[in-house]
């Protein structure tokens, strides 16, 4: 069930806006995890744009340049005043403009109290032709909030997107790798999509130009009171679920070694029982 | 963990981190220490890509004002970028050709220029398209500015140059990808030789400019050192750099602002040295122990490291001096006087810094072969790439060491001890 109805957040056709949500993340695999309060250890460790979202994010650069260039890119976090750092650089690397919501009350969303808050922002910077995410970030790796925000706006979803193809008509059209080999999707735009990276993609590596441009664009911070609703809608309070516990599982890797004619038999129901 | 960086990062300002982070990207596919190793043994050109790359960036001639084509960076942002520059290309040939070279001397060419000077070469240059430098060095030495021997004369509204220059950085570069470089002669009669010179822009494809042949240099392999000879090259008038007779100073100015870099690049330098040794001596295990727990090792290394954070906080200082000097002095042109600080005063420091900081890289690298042992001798390490490199900042180029005591001692010590 979900906590608020959400109905209202629709985005309009009209298309002026692509959205892209970005997250910056701990630049590093191994997290660490505060063992009391079951969140984010973040003290010490360097940051960086999540790597699908800056993707996500020359995609969307790419959207503009290609299919409609008066389309302005914005780019939307939800994090601590740090997260400003991410965000210049995307305005670096050529959004237009960005925002970051920022609030104590927005503190210790899950993945639902995180889509609820970036949906009301995108639902408050109006009209938009296109929302692109990350298909996962790298520390919460879930892969719900894109289409969790897709599923609050009512927006169709398409996910683990390589390509968009064509822009055209109302309509997109992404491709995507499968198990099977690649998938073109159509949708009517407004859309949601979620973006993988591919294997050629060069990232945009801003330079003095664009980082002293970037300075003069306008980065915006809005609190709950932009958004407008009570504390209990976001943050941990808006969150429909609770850590109750972390740990590190102790991983004993033991090596088996089967030999002889009794071993392949062995090996057999071994294998058996793993299937 | 081997941290060379400090707290470097916490100083910096939003833009220098992106930069930063741009840079090191960038080389991790353009210029890695594979790269810069092959590049040194293999000779010049310096490759175009690698100078169209750093172009892209913005960052060759950051500080020429935007009005002219540059990114307005302050002093300490073009530091900072040297500083990066150097840990990239520890061979140095970046930073020599496209730092000190390019962004110091290619910035005082730009304040002194004209119009037609400054279209046609500073803008091509800082886009990567041309290479621009400094050729003061003459045969019979390089140390005695004033007493340069090429000559100009006057003739109509052109100035007939001849004389020869030597030791000049890029010059093959420069004839591949056109350009030209600031030249000094004497053109007049006064009461003190410094007052005798006056400086011009003379393009490379001058008619009457004959290119020589190029030095086997000990190190920075991938930038030529050649120089030429000018028999009657004539330039316009409009080729003259600021004003007749005052070469010499604006010589010096120039001098300066390419010693600031290179300063910073040879920090980076040691950086780069000291974090390749700091991981090596972590891992390696010699009669029990991690090379990195003798003292004997760690003690050198922790040496290094204190002078190394010594030598960026000054060339901080030097690049802040360098701020308000050209804020006084008027941007992009100059219009008035520094006030804060004297011109001798910022010489002083900047002679400091390019005496201290490329013997701190070259010693480094020096001590850090031995802490490897015979790898430390190969190229599978970039420490005697690092080691010859450094060394012609150490022995002459953008002046010699002795060159900088002669400018320490005149303002510490006084004027009795001017050799000249
Ligand atoms: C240790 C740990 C425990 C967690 N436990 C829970 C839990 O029990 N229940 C639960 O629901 N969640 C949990 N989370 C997820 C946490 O709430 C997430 O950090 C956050 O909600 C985003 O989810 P995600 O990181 O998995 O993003 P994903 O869903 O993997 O991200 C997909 C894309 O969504 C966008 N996006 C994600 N976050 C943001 C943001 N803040 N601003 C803008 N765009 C964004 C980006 O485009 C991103 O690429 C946990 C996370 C961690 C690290
Ligand atoms: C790789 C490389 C690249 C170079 N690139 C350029 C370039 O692009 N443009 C350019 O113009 N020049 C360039 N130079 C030349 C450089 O500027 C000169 O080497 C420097 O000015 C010294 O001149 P010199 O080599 O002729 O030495 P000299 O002037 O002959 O001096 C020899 C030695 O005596 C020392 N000395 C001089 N006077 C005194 C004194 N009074 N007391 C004590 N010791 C003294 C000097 O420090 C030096 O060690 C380059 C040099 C090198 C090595």
């Amino acid at each position: 069930m979900l906590q608020n109805p959400i109905e209202h957040l629709s985005v309009e056709q009209k298309n002026s806006k692509i959205i892209v949500c970005i997250k910056q993340v701990p630049d590093t695999q191994e997290i660490k995890i505060d063992p009391e309060t079951g969140t984010l250890i973040r003290e010490g460790v360097p940051s960086i744009l999540n790597p699908f979202d800056e993707y996500a994010l020359n995609l969307a650069i790419e959207i503009r340049d290609r299919f409609r260039n008066n389309s302005e890119v914005v780019a939307l976090s939800m994090g601590p005043s740090q997260a400003a750092e991410a965000l210049r650089k995307c305005l670096a690397i050529g959004a237009d403009s960005a925002i970051l919501l920022s609030d104590r009350a927005f503190a210790g969303a899950d993945t639902y109290a995180t889509s609820y808050t970036l949906a009301k922002a995108i639902k408050k910077l109006g009209p938009a032709s296109l929302i692109l995410c990350g298909y996962e970030a790298l520390d919460g790796n879930t892969a719900q909030v894109g289409p969790e925000t897709a599923r609050l706006l009512g927006l169709p979803a398409i996910c683990y997107v390589e390509r968009v193809e064509a822009l055209d008509g109302g309509e997109i059209t992404c491709k995507r790798e499968s198990e099977e080999g690649y998938e073109l999707l159509k949708s009517p735009v407004p859309a949601l999509i979620t973006c993988m990276t591919t294997s050629s993609f060069e990232p945009k590596l801003p330079g003095v130009r664009e980082i002293m441009a970037a300075r003069r664009k306008k980065l915006e911070v809005w609190s709950l009171e932009d958004l407008g609703g009570s504390k209990d809608e976001y943050g941990l309070r808006g969150s429909l679920t609770r850590v109750t516990k972390t740990y590190t599982p102790d991983i004993k890797r033991k090596g088996v070694r089967f030999e002889g004619k009794e071993g392949v038999k062995e090996l057999i129901s071994a294998l058996r029982g793993i299937i | 963990m081997v941290n060379v960086w400090g707290e470097y990062d916490r100083e910096m300002s939003e833009e220098q981190k992106l930069l930063k982070e741009s840079l090191l990207s960038w080389a991790e596919k353009n210029l890695n220490a594979e790269r810069v190793i092959k590049m040194n043994q293999q000779g010049y050109p310096f490759p175009g890509d690698v100078i169209k790359g750093l172009a892209d960036l913005g960052i060759i001639m950051g500080v020429v004002p935007p009005e002219h084509g540059g990114a307005g960076l302050s002093w300490r942002d073009q530091a900072l970028i040297a500083d990066i520059i150097g840990y990239i290309d520890p061979s140095i040939a970046t930073a020599a050709g496209l730092m000190a070279v390019e962004t110091g001397w290619g910035f005082t060419i730009d304040r002194y220029a004209s119009e037609e000077v400054r279209e046609k070469y500073v803008k091509p240059a800082i886009e990567g398209k041309k290479i621009i430098g400094i050729a003061s060095t003459e045969p019979q030495g390089g140390s005695d500015v004033a007493g340069i021997r090429s000559t100009g004369r006057k003739e109509g509204d052109e100035w007939i140059l001849n004389g020869e220059k030597t030791f000049i950085s890029g010059v093959y570069e420069c004839k591949e990808m056109g350009g030209g470089y600031w030249v000094i002669a004497r053109t007049e009669k006064a009461d003190k030789p410094h007052k005798e010179l006056t400086s011009f822009f003379v393009p490379i494809d001058s008619e009457g400019l004959e290119i020589t042949e190029a030095y086997r240099d000990a190190g920075r392999g991938s930038l030529s050192t050649a120089g030429f000879v000018m028999h009657d090259v004539r330039v316009h008038e409009s080729y003259i750099l600021g004003e007749r007779g005052k070469g010499f100073y604006q010589t010096m100015e120039g001098f300066d602002n390419a010693r600031l870099l290179i300063g910073a690049s040879a920090c980076g330098v040691t950086r780069r040295v000291l974090e390749e040794a700091g991981k090596y001596v972590s891992e390696r295990e010699i009669f029990g122990h991690k090379l990195a727990q003798y003292e004997g090792i760690s003690f050198e290394f922790a040496d290094f490291y204190a002078n190394l954070e010594m030598l960026k906080c000054t060339y901080q200082h030097v690049a802040d001096m360098q701020d308000i000097r050209y804020k006084e002095e008027g941007m992009p042109v100059r219009t008035g006087r520094a006030k804060t600080y004297k011109p001798q005063e910022i010489a002083k420091w900047i002679a400091i810094l390019k005496w201290k900081a490329p013997h701190l890289a070259k010693d480094a690298a020096d001590r850090a072969m031995h802490w490897l042992g015979a790898a430390g001798y190969t190229d599978e390490y970039i420490l005697e790439t690092a080691w010859r490199g450094v060394m012609s900042y150490c022995v002459g180029a953008e002046g010699g060491e002795n060159i900088q005591k002669i400018v320490i001692a005149r303002e510490s010590l006084g004027d009795v001890a001017k050799p000249y």
